[in-house]
């Protein structure tokens, strides 16, 4: 049960780098983003291979499992990397609400 | 006192010759505010000699409100009345704003709807419980929340100018309303309903819903 889980999570990380690298190579991540994905995922797959890395961890913060630490983080994670993708898209669509008006304007 | 009547328009090339034809009657200065409709309005709307600005992309009713009312204060207006482009307002209405605005009692307008006028039974239902709710939450209560007929001048804009950018700005408007402790009165309005499925849907009501509940929080 637990190898049938460590190898779709091992897929899932490995397809994940190859997006970032394809992502890079059509010019939409520079170096420093494909880099810093390409670290996240790699980890992921070290720490699915040897959940006994994160032993210690779990056990200084009181977890009973290291599966439980990683549903964890990969939570915080989630929620964290949601909450910067709202925050930027409300930027974007604030200037782009702005041009668009300031070019109607500017055309009177 | 200078008025100037803004139109936002969406989609409306059925109606909006109508609309501006009646409005100009009045002999104000009118300014459309074409909100990257698709189909010909923003071509209907510039055969008349009015001011026609275009977004190149719709951003919403809230963001073509205010780009006609800067607009309009830019060029020296005193009070902007905001009329919907689906012929939902009887231009005949359009005296009682104008009358108002020269008592010079309120800096905010709203126009309100009654059963009386042919107000669809769900609508007002839904429309008097948000209302209800922006009465409990900011202490100010307007009878219809949501209908897009109002005046405003430029002291109050100054003071209400909002944020949103779709159909929330009524709301929004009654919320700073409230919060900025602006004059307002309201005034009864007839409606026509010519198109069922245009106007705020129980989707965007949702999410107006949630906006209050943000406002409440943040303004």
């Amino acid at each position: 049960m637990i190898i049938g889980l460590q190898i779709v999570a091992i897929l899932f990380s490995l397809s994940m780098v190859y997006f970032a690298v394809h992502s890079y190579k059509r010019g939409e991540l520079n170096g420093m983003e494909v880099t810093g994905w390409i670290v996240v995922w790699v980890g992921t797959t070290i720490i699915v291979v040897f959940p006994e890395l994160l032993q210690t961890f779990a056990k200084t913060f009181l977890f009973t499992r290291v599966f439980d630490v990683m549903v964890v983080g990969g939570f915080i994670l989630v929620i964290s990397m949601v909450s910067m993708s709202y925050l930027r898209t409300k930027r974007n669509e604030k200037k782009l609400e702005e041009l668009v008006r300031k070019l109607s304007l500017k055309s009177k | 006192m200078k008025i100037f009547i803004v139109i936002p328009l969406f989609n409306e090339e059925k109606h909006v010759n109508n609309v501006i034809k009646e409005v100009l009657n009045y002999k104000l200065p009118v300014v459309a505010v074409d909100d990257g409709s698709k189909d010909n309005s923003f071509n209907v709307a510039s055969k008349f000699k009015i001011t026609n600005l275009r977004h190149e992309i719709n951003l919403g009713k809230g963001a073509a409100m205010k780009t006609g009312a800067d607009y309009a204060f830019s060029k020296g207006a005193d009070a902007v009345v905001f009329m919907d482009s689906d012929g939902q307002h009887a231009p005949t209405d359009l005296q009682k704003f104008i009358n108002k605005l020269l008592d010079r009692d309120c800096d905010v307008i709203f126009g309100s709807r009654n059963l009386n006028y042919g107000v669809p039974l769900v609508r007002y239902l839904g429309n008097k419980f948000a209302s209800v709710l922006v009465s409990l939450l900011f202490g100010i209560y307007v009878s219809d929340l949501i209908c897009g007929y109002r005046a405003v001048t430029k002291k109050g804009y100054q003071k209400i100018k909002w944020e949103s950018t779709g159909y929330g700005v009524e709301t929004e408007m009654v919320v700073r309303t409230a919060r900025t402790k602006s004059k307002y009165c309201e005034i009864p309005i007839e409606t026509i309903y010519l198109d069922k499925v245009k106007g705020v849907t129980i989707l965007d009501a949702f999410g107006i819903l949630l906006q209050v509940i943000k406002w409440r929080l943040t303004i």
